[in-house]
């Protein structure tokens, strides 16, 4: 890990710690309802003030806390526009199964690439220091994957490349001697 | 016809027109007296003053004890910049020894939580502007260091405190 890398990790594993300490709580405003508040957004006595953890203006990490649900934002680094592209694959890949994931938010919040949500009945389920360790190595292990995968596109379209090519040089000088 | 029976009138918002289920925010926010723009001037110029002769650790309990939460946005800003400036003054050897003695004071948790509320803001603010990646590195070095004196307390306190600075 680089050396920068683990005081940002480090910030985010105890900001998340602090941040997941949920209650249920029903809402005040339906009744028999009991939506996530950061969501609703109705009560605004239960929501807690934001906090952001960034490493540099690329790469942050946006924590929402309110009494029965926290919601957390992920900026992945995106050096150039490959990254941009895989980034976006990969991230559309994920929200299309949020239905597996439980924590996953169908939609990024804007200006992030990827959000989570987790309300209090996620931590009844879950284990809490868990959660706190999955979304720590997610995004450990997403700044690898994208790399991983823009070397793999890198030395794909080089192998293509080569690939249409080889035709073109071999008969080239037998081109050139029936056109002649 | 009026524009409300047209409207799809599930999508009203019928709370926001019943006047006992509005939420005021004087509530919410506590009361801050309001301070000016001058003042936060005076106190950058004496925290200056400070780290000029070689006393970061007093700088920076003096620029934690008078926090402007009445202040508007401006005078906000300008205190961050000076703490900013403190924190970034301060070898990171000498971290862990200043916070253990601010936290030994008297109010000494309640500074650390000012510190924290700072070391987010100075997070948020950079990371919305062009901010360095230097700045950030400082200020998650600090954090790491507040974390392991206060504990997550203190982010909890940040979090929920609705004085903002």
């Amino acid at each position: 890990m680089s050396q920068s890398l683990r005081p940002y990790l480090k910030c985010v594993r105890s900001s998340l710690t602090a941040a997941i300490s949920l209650s249920n709580f029903a809402s005040q405003t339906a009744e028999r309802h009991n939506a996530p508040e950061i969501e609703a957004g109705r009560t605004p006595e239960v929501i807690l003030n934001p906090l952001v953890i960034a490493r540099n203006e690329n790469e942050k990490v946006l924590i929402e806390t309110s009494i029965n649900s926290i919601r957390v934002s992920i900026k992945i680094k995106q050096a150039d526009e490959i990254e941009h592209i895989l980034v976006h694959k990969f991230m559309r890949f994920l929200t299309q199964r949020a239905e597996n994931f439980f924590i996953l938010r169908r939609k990024p919040v804007k200006g992030y690439d990827i959000s989570f949500l987790i309300t209090n009945f996620h931590t009844e389920a879950m284990l809490k220091h868990k959660l706190v360790d999955f979304i720590i190595h997610f995004m450990e292990e997403v700044d690898k994957e994208i790399s991983e995968m823009k070397l793999f596109l890198n030395a794909r379209a080089r192998f293509v490349a080569e690939a249409f090519l080889t035709p073109v040089s071999s008969f080239h000088g037998a081109a050139v001697l029936s056109w002649g | 016809m009026s524009p409300t029976l047209t409207a799809n009138y599930r999508l009203i918002d019928i709370d926001a027109l019943d006047a006992d289920a509005q939420f005021p925010p004087e509530l919410l926010n506590p009361p801050c007296p309001p301070v000016g723009i001058s003042e936060i001037q005076g106190l950058a110029g004496q925290c200056r003053q400070l780290l000029q002769r070689g006393d970061q650790e007093g700088a920076l309990k003096v620029a934690l004890e008078n926090v402007p939460y009445g202040g508007d946005e401006a005078g906000k800003d300008l205190h961050l910049q000076t703490i900013l400036e403190i924190l970034s003054s301060i070898r990171s050897s000498e971290m862990a020894n200043t916070l253990s003695r601010l936290s030994s004071l008297p109010n000494g948790t309640e500074l650390l939580d000012v510190l924290t509320k700072y070391i987010y803001k100075g997070m948020k603010d950079a990371s919305s502007g062009a901010g360095s990646g230097g700045k950030m590195s400082v200020l998650l070095s600090w954090h790491e260091k507040v974390v392991d004196i206060a504990g997550e307390g203190s982010i909890v306190r940040c979090m929920t405190d609705r004085r903002t600075v």
